[in-house]
């Protein structure tokens, strides 16, 4: 069991691999086959300690825990010792577009990387104050369909940045609009590749298309496709 | 035998059109030369059986001693002299309304083009228009005419003019055989119909969401609500407003739906089956539902009592109509009478989507008119849609109400548009005072806009605290909020 010794000595490269955030891609990580213990400090479930901060991108430190926490899975040559624990709580810290390069690793990461925990702390990280509960929200996107569909369907469309539609749709020349400027400013696009904080509006947006859709989706619905 | 032609009395064989357009033109050409030579054509001259215009056209110019035009440099002379003007100044001027069809679309010094897109585009609005004329004076012979050229003229277009045409052309010839289609359509089709033009295009999206916004707020701090939905259909407005409920701050409230609708032809209880699902959607978000749906021929059948009304202090309603109020204006007392009964409800908030048009004139060409220009503005914004069946049944949808607008008359003209400043009025009247809509409403909707593929066009557009969203310039449909006028100003 190299527990301790090992992890002195691959610290930096430990550091390295869960900056994953990096230009190069999870499965050139992968192959490199960099062990990387198990340091973290592992709960399930997900509570949300200090390492969930917002600033996905620029993770420069990761919780080193070596305690008697860490006593499973240490053995790490390869990734096929790579405990689905410790993958979690990696993939706990990317950004959406990561997430979704991670499922399609292989089956252990799709099926980790599909988890509804992670795409919630990517959807609600991107959001403004809803004003309800977490549990509450969990409870009713969960039935609805999910956060990982939410995210994919609608909050990644709207937070996109558009170019000729939000123009159009606010600036009619003719019209009275006193909103014209501030739904322009709303969705102005963002020159930088950070996804942007969704206003309330689109996150309302989204959930009422997520709502529609699984009503759509309901068992006698699809008479159309007869 | 050209058979547009000959209901006008003129006798000119289809092959040899070209030949007569030139000659009309250079009689044209002449006549507009020969400054002192034309009163001889009617005093001296004879002319025989002018149906056969071929040869008195020989006649004429023969009288005239007008050399044949080899290849005449026309243009130069007459250099404001556009023959591409004749195709509508003279549908206009001439009483016998013929389409000079041969002159149309050429210049002289090139061999007639018939077939000619652009122009036909032309031909096809005024053809359509003066067949509407023809069956408002009741010229119905003149009609039937007009009504198969249309079809061919049709045929050369494409996208939406072709299609617009088309339900027109045959909107017109339903009213002009009096094959009044069959009311009511079969529900599960027209069911059908409206869930393909719910996919396609955001019209009825747009209605939904600003209607809910509306609602939503409305419904602020209440612990029991209840909506009564006039417009129930496939209930599909109902999941996002209890998906918003759900998640409000503090928990949702009980809320209790009435959903109002026409029999189905098949007798099945269809406004039960929606109920159900909508059941279902609440059980899986933990919202305590109550459900009722009530059959009625029409809204004016209903009464206030029969609603199983709650006291207004321990549940807020609201009540709700799409596209559904218009179809009131067929009978006279109709829409009073439901606005009175709303009153009876007094209810928080009343929402109202329209169409925004006036297809509920006096005047039947007023009318054409008016829809001829807002359903092909509608049929254009179809045209940027990727699923193609659903476009074709969207389509069809809107195919079934042009053809109620042209071809019905009287209690069967349901589709009696009116524009949102009429719906003002008659709310004023019935005692009922403006809420605005919100700015987040707007935001929402120009965001669901943006969503949709080929959204470049739409427009979303205040109009005195009530939404539009329309195609470009044009507003097609306009939502509203409505309150009791007693009741005092809430901060909304």
């Amino acid at each position: 069991m190299r527990t301790k010794s090992s992890i002195t000595e691959k610290r930096i490269e430990e550091h390295s691999f869960l900056c994953l955030s990096s230009s190069k891609t999870i499965k050139n990580r992968v192959h490199q086959h960099t062990p990387c213990s198990t340091v973290f400090a592992m709960k399930r479930p997900i509570s949300r300690d200090g390492d969930g901060n917002g600033d996905l991108l620029k993770m420069k430190k990761v919780k080193v825990d070596g305690d008697a926490n860490a006593e499973e899975n240490c053995v790490l040559r390869g990734m096929r010792y790579f405990d689905d624990n410790v993958l979690f709580e990696v993939l706990k810290h990317v950004d959406a577009r990561t997430l979704a390069m991670a499922s399609c690793v292989n089956k252990q990461w799709h099926k980790t990387a599909q988890d509804e925990r992670l795409w919630e702390l990517i959807c609600t990280k991107q959001w403004a104050n809803t004003g309800c509960g977490e549990e509450q929200l969990r409870s009713v996107v969960l039935a609805l369909g999910g956060f990982r569909r939410l995210h994919s369907l609608y909050l990644r469309p709207l937070s996109k940045p558009y170019s000729s539609s939000s123009s159009s749709s606010s600036s009619s020349p003719t019209s009275s609009s006193v909103w014209g400027p501030i739904s322009q400013a709303a969705v102005a696009p963002r020159p930088k590749p950070l996804p942007p904080r969704l206003g309330k509006d689109a996150v309302h947006l989204s959930l009422s298309l997520l709502s529609i859709r699984f009503y759509e989706k309901m068992s006698n619905f699809n008479n159309r496709t007869r | 035998m050209d058979e547009l032609l000959a209901v006008v009395g003129y006798k000119v064989r289809s092959s040899d059109m070209a030949e007569v357009a030139q000659k009309l033109e250079q009689l044209e050409e002449a006549m507009g030369n020969a400054r002192d030579g034309i009163s001889q054509l009617s005093n001296d001259t004879v002319h025989f059986n002018p149906a056969d215009i071929s040869n008195w056209l020989e006649t004429m110019i023969n009288n005239l001693d007008v050399p044949p035009p080899p290849h005449p440099p026309l243009p130069q002379q007459h250099s404001d002299y556009d023959l591409k003007a004749i195709a509508g100044k003279a549908i206009y001027t001439t009483a016998a309304r013929v389409k000079p069809s041969p002159a149309e679309s050429s210049s002289s010094t090139r061999p007639l083009v018939l077939v000619d897109s652009q122009e036909n585009g032309i031909r096809l609005v005024h053809t359509l228009m003066a067949c509407a004329e023809a069956v408002h004076q009741n010229n119905l012979s003149l009609a039937e005419a007009l009504v198969k050229q249309i079809g061919f003229l049709a045929v050369s277009q494409v996208g939406a003019m072709r299609k617009v045409a088309t339900y027109f052309a045959e909107a017109l010839a339903r009213r002009i055989y009096g094959l009044y289609p069959e009311n009511p359509i079969h529900h599960s089709f027209s069911d059908m119909l409206q869930i393909h033009f719910y996919e396609t295009c955001p019209y009825l999206k747009f209605a939904h969401f600003t209607a809910n916004q509306a609602i939503l707020e409305a419904f602020q701090g209440k612990n029991r609500v209840h909506v009564i939905d006039f417009s129930m259909n496939q209930g599909m407005q109902w999941p996002a407003l209890m998906q918003a409920l759900a998640l409000r701050p503090g928990g949702p409230p009980a809320f209790r739906l009435t959903g109002i609708g026409p029999p189905a032809a098949d007798n099945s209880d269809h406004l039960q089956e929606v109920g159900w699902k909508l059941a279902q959607l609440a059980e899986t978000i933990h919202v305590e539902f109550e459900y009722r749906g009530f059959v009625a021929n029409s809204l004016a059948d209903l009464d206030a009592s029969m609603l199983e009304l709650r006291p207004s202090e321990t549940e807020a309603v609201a009540v709700n109509s799409v596209f559904e109020l218009h179809k009131l204006l067929a009978r006279p007392g109709a829409v009073e009478k439901v606005l009175s009964v709303v009153r009876q409800i007094r209810p928080e908030i009343v929402t109202v989507v329209e169409q925004e048009a006036n297809h509920n004139g006096p005047g039947f060409l007023d009318r054409f008119t008016e829809s001829l220009h807002y359903y092909s503005t509608m049929f254009d914004s179809l045209e940027g849609s990727v699923n193609s069946q659903d476009k074709v049944m969207s389509e069809v949808y809107l195919g079934k109400q042009i053809c109620n607008v042209v071809a019905c008359e009287g209690v069967d003209r349901v589709e009696r548009h009116e524009t949102l400043g009429q719906w003002r009025t008659r709310f004023g009247s019935a005692g009922f005072t403006p809420v605005h809509l919100g700015s987040n409403a707007f935001k929402q909707a120009s965001m669901l806009l943006a969503l949709f593929a080929g959204g470049d066009g739409y427009r979303v557009e205040e109009n005195n605290g009530c939404l539009m969203l329309g195609w470009h310039t044009r507003p097609l449909i306009a939502t509203s909020a409505w309150q009791l006028a007693t009741k005092s100003v809430v901060a909304h």
